[in-house]
C-alpha cells in the first residue's frame, strides 16, 4: 500500500514539475503564463489514471490565484471512469457565481502552501466530485522559489483498506490503521470501521512517508 | 478534494457514471438534480448531445429522451440554429405562485412522507456526524452555516441551507447519506423556504442551526439527532399549515 501511494505521489510530483518548467519556460521568454499553456499536464495525469485505474479517482493541478494572466484561478484537473475515458473536470471559478469553487480554502491546497511538503488528506465524503469516499494526495508547486500551485491525486479510500488490510492482519493483536487526522483508515475489527475517529491505543508502527500510524486495538473486554 | 470549502466540480457530479439498468429518466434526474442544487447554472449550454450521451454511457436515443423530459420541466430549452444548443433555464428567484402550485401538488400526507424521511435521514446523519466528525469538520460546518446566516434571497438561503445538510452528511462519513439528502432537497428543497417569510422566521431557522452545530461539535450524538428530526418537522409543519391555507377558499 505505501509503495502504491509513493508510485502516486511521484506521478503526481511529475506534473507539478511539469507546471513548474511550464513557468519558468513563460518567465525565461518573458511571457505571460495562460492557462493553455498547462494544458500538456493533460498526458501526465491520463498515465497516473491509466498506471493506477479503480484506484485514481482524478488528477491535475490548480495554480495559485494571480498566476496565470488569463484567469484568477484555473483548476487543470482530470479524470476518468476508465482509462479511455479521461475528461477534464469543469469548475464554476467566478467568485460572484452561486456556486464559487475557492479551492484556496481546501485543506488538500492549504496544507502544501503553508508546508512546503506534499500532503495526504482524508479520508473524506467527496459529495461534489467522485461522490466516494476518498483521499486527497497533494504537493505544492514551487517556480523561481515562489509557490504557484498544487498538482495533486484523488485516491479511493476503498482501494487503500483493501491494500492495508494483509498488514494489519499479519499484527499480533486487532489493528486499525489511522490517517494523520485520527480517523480509520483501516481495521481488523468489525466494531471499528474507516470512517470512524479512531479509538485510542498503543502506536505499533508509523508508516514512515505517509502520515498514518498502525494502532494497537484493545479488546472490548478491556483485556 | 476537501468538500470543506465547496470546492470542486459542478461537472462531475453530473458525468459520474451511472448504475447499471438506468434510462433516460436517470439522466433527467441526473441533470434535474443539478440544475436544482445550482451545480449548473442559469443560461449554461450543456454539451452536445453526442458527447453528453458519451459521458453518461447511454445512446442518443435515451439522451434525447432525457432532454425532452427536462424541457417539459422547464429546466432546459433548446434552441436551433447559429449558436443553438441546449441552454439551462433556471429563474434566479422561482415565482412564489409557481411554488405554491407545486406546494398544493402534494398531498398532505406526501407532504408529511417526505417530512418523515428528511427526518430519518437528517437524524442519522446528525448523530454520525457528532461521533465521527474532526475539529476542522466542525469548522467547515460553522463557515457553512455563515453562509446561510450571510444569504440575500431565498434561492441563495435554500442552496446554503441544502449545502449544510449535505456537508452534515458528509461529516457523518457517509456518501449514502449524502446522496439521500441530495435527492430529498432536489425533490422538495424550492419548498422549504417558502412559508418562511418573515426575518423573524429566518432567525428562528438560524438558531435551529446553531443549536443543532453546537451539539454536533460536543459529540453529544443522540441531542443532535433530536435536534435534526425536530428541526425538520417543523419545516415539514410549516409547509402542511401553507398547503392547508392556500388550499382555504376566501
Amino acid at each position: 500500500m505505501v509503495s502504491r501511494i509513493e508510485r502516486i505521489l511521484s506521478g503526481v510530483e511529475r506534473i507539478g514539475a511539469l507546471v513548474a518548467s511550464i513557468a519558468a519556460a513563460a518567465d525565461v521568454q518573458g511571457r505571460a503564463l495562460c492557462r493553455e499553456d498547462i494544458g500538456p499536464i493533460r498526458l501526465l495525469a491520463a498515465e497516473l489514471l491509466r498506471d493506477h485505474p479503480g484506484f485514481i479517482a482524478g488528477a491535475g493541478a490548480v495554480l495559485a490565484p494571480g498566476v496565470l494572466a488569463d484567469a484568477p484561478q484555473w483548476l487543470e484537473w482530470w479524470w476518468a471512469e476508465t482509462p479511455a475515458t479521461v475528461q477534464r473536470l469543469r469548475v464554476d471559478l467566478d467568485p460572484a457565481s452561486a456556486d464559487y469553487s475557492d479551492y484556496t480554502t481546501t485543506e488538500w491546497y492549504r496544507t502544501p502552501e503553508r508546508s512546503g511538503r506534499w500532503s495526504i488528506i482524508g479520508p473524506y465524503v467527496d459529495y461534489i466530485c467522485t461522490r466516494q469516499y476518498t483521499f486527497t494526495l497533494s504537493a505544492p508547486v514551487r517556480c523561481a522559489g515562489r509557490f504557484i500551485g498544487v498538482a495533486g491525486a484523488d485516491i479511493l479510500a476503498a482501494r487503500v483498506e483493501r491494500l492495508a488490510l494483509p498488514a494489519l492482519h499479519a499484527q499480533d493483536t486487532d489493528a486499525v490503521l489511522v490517517s494523520a487526522a485520527g480517523r480509520v483508515i483501516a481495521s481488523t475489527a468489525a466494531a471499528v470501521t474507516p470512517g470512524m475517529i479512531a479509538p485510542p491505543g498503543r502506536v505499533i508502527a508509523d508508516l514512515g512517508t505517509l502520515p498514518w500510524q498502525v494502532r494497537e486495538l484493545a479488546s472490548p473486554s478491556g483485556s | 478534494m476537501a468538500p470543506a470549502a465547496v470546492t470542486t466540480a459542478r461537472a462531475r457530479a453530473l458525468f459520474a457514471p451511472l448504475d447499471a439498468g438506468s434510462r433516460a429518466e436517470t439522466v433527467a434526474q441526473r441533470l434535474a438534480q443539478a440544475i436544482t442544487l445550482g451545480l449548473l447554472l442559469d443560461g449554461e449550454r450543456l454539451p452536445a448531445e453526442s458527447e453528453l450521451a458519451d459521458q453518461f454511457g447511454v445512446s442518443p436515443v435515451t439522451l434525447r429522451g432525457a432532454l425532452a423530459t427536462l424541457r417539459a420541466m422547464g429546466l432546459v430549452q433548446t434552441r436551433r440554429g447559429r449558436g443553438g444548443g441546449t441552454f439551462v433555464c433556471v429563474r434566479d428567484e422561482p415565482r412564489p405562485a409557481q411554488l405554491e402550485g407545486m406546494l398544493t401538488l402534494l398531498s398532505a400526507h406526501e407532504l408529511r412522507d417526505i417530512g418523515d424521511n428528511r427526518a430519518a435521514i437528517a437524524g442519522a446523519a446528525a448523530r454520525l456526524a457528532a461521533e465521527r466528525a474532526l475539529p476542522a469538520d466542525i469548522s467547515a460546518l460553522a463557515e457553512h452555516a455563515a453562509r446561510l446566516g450571510c444569504a440575500g434571497s431565498v434561492t441563495e438561503r435554500r442552496r446554503a441551507d441544502a449545502r449544510l445538510h449535505m456537508e452534515i452528511a458528509a461529516t457523518a462519513q457517509s456518501p449514502r447519506l449524502v446522496r439521500a439528502e441530495m435527492e430529498l432537497w432536489s425533490e422538495i428543497g424550492d419548498l422549504v423556504w417558502l412559508p418562511t417569510v418573515s426575518a423573524g422566521d429566518v432567525a428562528a431557522i438560524e438558531a435551529e442551526h446553531a443549536e443543532l452545530l453546537a451539539a454536533i461539535a460536543r459529540q453529544r450524538a443522540e441531542l443532535a439527532r433530536a435536534l435534526a428530526e425536530r428541526h425538520v418537522l417543523a419545516e415539514t409543519e410549516r409547509l402542511l399549515a401553507l398547503r392547508l391555507r392556500l388550499a382555504r377558499p376566501c
